[in-house]
């Protein structure tokens, strides 16, 4: 057992660390206040490589392996981007364009990954729907193969980059007689006819990260988009949760570090009673949870990076663990960074007020902590 | 990288596993008066040191591990199976052990480590005092010289493994800084109290210590230290062991929740069926493995970055002696009367989970410490 990281993925860390703080994180309060997507932002990431960091070379990508996708993640957090475009990130990343390579034909490929690697396109998902969140076999979308096309109809719901996406990866339904089995996955253009994304939702926290419904009305696709074969939709579906309890969940690691450090500087400056507010042991025991907790969630995240790394197939019961305490334990943290702050804590103008909307949603998306209680229950 | 254990590492750890369960099946290691308790720990290192268990973080040559993070992977094995005699055996063995390596070993402490390693003798660490925050208050145990001697006097408290111990590894002053007296059980001047009664840990021997003008040799002094560089020293090394104390008891009550929760049946099903067992279940699985992975990078962080491995470890001090408390509490409630009878796993561990918190450095200590790190004090 070892767990060292090796030097050059330390110095992509600290790369990626100081791209963001110089290139991201100057725009983070603005655009959160606005509700608005960084597109320069997300560009300039396509440009510096991390949307497609993990793809071979010949499609647009660096070729990096998952422990070093996932520590650009935890560096995202640490610089103290914004969960709204590290989820958007997330969203494009893995579960659209990462499904799209694994399972698309050599010409899909060819089609999407540059663009998506590059940021000049942007991705999302459309798998939860208003009634079948993680009950993903009670979907209701359908796909009706009609000669050469696909005709789909059916509404997606909380689709992150939904309203921004130029290209979509849905599942629908293409036998509605048989539960996981009767699911498939279709690729879907912006602009195709029959195909609109809602208006953005508004939300507490990751208000940077554009969510919309997706609405499919005798939207047909040509057959070729089909992706992968019939019927496989819901292990590709699958596929997305190795990243979305690594790499999805590195920033909120990072975001721990970030925040640490905020909360020790505001304790030092804060005067109080005389002395710094740090002097006073309630303060030190917050900072120090704020610690215990992002180094507990530090090993939990790199086990499944590593894992996936060497070909292991994803072990759903440490993923599930991984998600559980992340999302659980964040938020008490996040909480006591708000306290500490006081009054200021409350207000737009120290962002640990973002931080903490933000990882509100920690225990809920991507399946939510009683989700993931059923299924360490059910592998216990 | 790495998540897994090697094959000679998972092979030894199931050994000491298998070999423990083995010989604790036989008797209940967590009785009994003094006598037994003595008798129980010297059949347990009897079985151990055969393994080589005993050598591990002790002696390069014959110790089938090398390094921190494989010695809490092996302590983990064996805490899970009786609290008592593992922390009894690690106090002795991985405590008063690695003390008596410190700084230049003198052919005599070396031949006590050897009689360590192979189970022959017993040893104690004696820190504690009245005052019992070693951090605030300097150390009242003081040793004067006296020609090529030194008198050592003194009180010191809760002395695990004090009333069986043929060695004592008593921490003083000399000289404004810190020293370790190597005292023999029979030396003139050294008293016992009588055992101490604690909630947990039923076959622990405790005791306290009267130190009244001790006559200790040169030889056996180790020392003097420079105060904090020794005392982090050792509550790094205490913390180590009641971090895989704490594993131990997760393990236990987790799987006695576990086994009970899949076979004892109400409303017709399996209680693990409801959600209410089932997510604490889940809850407390997710405290033990996170536990796990945080004790085993600390343990690893120590040999790689002893600096770094300070903090951290009272990062995994304070979360999995925490966790440990949550996790027995919970094993108890999936218990429920049965969970409440005395001598279960659950209500055994929920008992000892209390001293994780309170002995090496208490979490609350531990957290300012850690806070103090992070605002870049200390």
């Amino acid at each position: 057992m070892d767990f060292a990281f090796t030097r050059e993925q330390l110095m992509f860390k600290k790369e990626v660390l100081r791209f963001a703080k110089k290139e991201i994180v100057p725009r983070v309060q603005e655009h959160d206040l606005k509700e608005a997507f960084d597109f320069e932002s997300f560009r300039k990431m396509g440009d510096f490589g991390l949307l497609g960091l993990h793809f071979p070379t010949e499609y647009g990508g660096e070729g990096a392996d998952v422990v070093t996708t996932v520590l650009a993640g935890e560096a995202l957090g640490e610089a103290g981007v914004d969960g709204g475009l590290t989820l958007a990130y997330g969203a494009h990343t893995f579960l659209c364009a990462d499904t799209l390579f694994r399972n698309g034909t050599e010409a899909q490929r060819k089609r999407y990954i540059p663009k998506l690697a590059s940021g000049e396109w942007i991705g999302c998902m459309g798998l939860s729907e208003p009634d079948a969140g993680s009950d993903v076999a009670s979907m209701t979308t359908t796909a009706e193969k009609r000669g050469d096309s696909y005709v789909l109809n059916g509404t997606k719901m909380w689709i992150t980059n939904g309203p921004i996406a130029d290209v979509a990866v849905v599942y629908a339904k293409t036998n509605l007689e048989l539960a996981h089995a009767g699911i498939s996955a279709f690729i879907v253009e912006k602009g195709t006819p029959g195909f609109s994304p809602g208006p953005p939702l508004i939300k507490m926290g990751v208000r940077t990260s554009q969510t919309s419904e997706l609405v499919f009305k005798d939207c047909e696709v040509p057959a070729e988009n089909l992706l992968g074969k019939e019927g496989e939709g819901f292990l590709y579906a699958m596929q997305t949760v190795e990243w979305d309890r690594s790499a999805l969940l590195a920033p909120f690691v990072g975001v721990t570090t970030y925040m640490l450090k905020k909360c020790a500087d505001y304790a030092k400056g804060r005067v109080q009673f005389g002395r710094p507010i740090g002097a006073f042991q309630a303060i030190k025991h917050k900072l120090a949870d704020m610690r215990i907790f992002g180094e507990a969630a530090r090993t939990l995240v790199y086990r499944i990076a590593w894992c996936k790394d060497q070909g292991r197939p994803l072990n759903h019961l440490e993923a599930a663990i991984a998600k559980l305490f992340i999302g659980d334990w964040s938020l008490a943290v996040t909480n006591d960074a708000v306290t500490l702050h006081g009054g200021y804590g409350y207000t737009h103008e120290f962002d640990v007020e973002r931080i903490f909307r933000d990882t509100r949603l920690a225990p809920i998306g991507g399946g939510t902590s009683e989700i993931q209680k059923m299924i360490i229950s059910k592998l216990i | 990288m790495n998540f897994d254990f090697s094959e000679k590492e998972k092979t030894f750890l199931a050994q000491v596993s298998n070999t423990m369960a083995t010989f604790s099946k036989a008797q209940d290691l967590e009785s009994g008066d003094l006598s037994m308790i003595r008798n129980h720990l010297t059949d347990s290192l009897a079985v151990l040191a055969p393994l080589d268990y005993l050598k591990i973080g002790l002696l390069k040559e014959g110790a089938p591990l090398s390094g921190t993070l494989a010695l809490m992977a092996a302590m983990e094995q064996l805490s899970g199976i009786a609290p008592s005699i593992f922390l009894s055996v690690e106090m002795s063995t991985r405590l008063f052990g690695r003390i008596l390596r410190l700084q230049e070993p003198t052919d005599d402490r070396l031949k006590i480590v050897e009689k360590l390693a192979s189970g022959e003798v017993i040893g104690a660490v004696a820190l504690s005092e009245s005052a019992m925050n070693v951090e605030n208050d300097p150390l009242a145990t003081v040793g004067i010289r006296e020609g090529g001697r030194i008198a050592v006097s003194g009180a010191k408290s809760y002395v695990v493994n004090g009333p069986i111990a043929d060695w004592f590894a008593v921490v003083g002053r000399l000289d404004d800084q810190t020293a370790v007296y190597l005292i023999e059980k029979e030396a003139p001047g050294l008293t016992l109290t009588e055992r101490i009664e604690t909630m947990g840990y039923d076959g622990l021997a405790i005791c306290g210590l009267g130190l009244d003008s001790v006559m200790v040799p040169e030889n056996h002094i180790i020392g003097p230290i420079e105060t904090s560089r020794c005392l982090d020293l050792l509550k790094l090394w205490e913390n180590q062991i009641l971090i895989a104390a704490a594993l131990g008891m997760m393990k236990s009550s987790f799987e006695a929740a576990r086994d009970y929760a899949k076979t004892h049946r109400s409303g017709g099903k399996p209680v693990i069926a409801y959600q209410e067992v089932g997510f604490k279940l889940s809850e407390m699985l997710t405290l033990y493995q996170t536990s796990q992975l945080y004790a085993y990078r600390a343990a690893w962080m120590a040999d790689e970055d002893p600096k770094e491995a300070g903090v951290l470890t009272l990062c995994a001090k304070v979360f999995c002696t925490e966790a440990a408390e949550s996790v027995a509490g919970k094993a108890l409630q999936i218990l429920s009367g049965e969970g409440y009878r005395s001598g279960g796993a659950a209500e055994r561990a929920y008992r000892c989970a209390k001293f994780g918190q309170i002995a090496g450095i208490s979490t609350e200590i531990a957290r300012v410490r850690i806070g103090d790190a992070a605002l870049g004090r200390r």
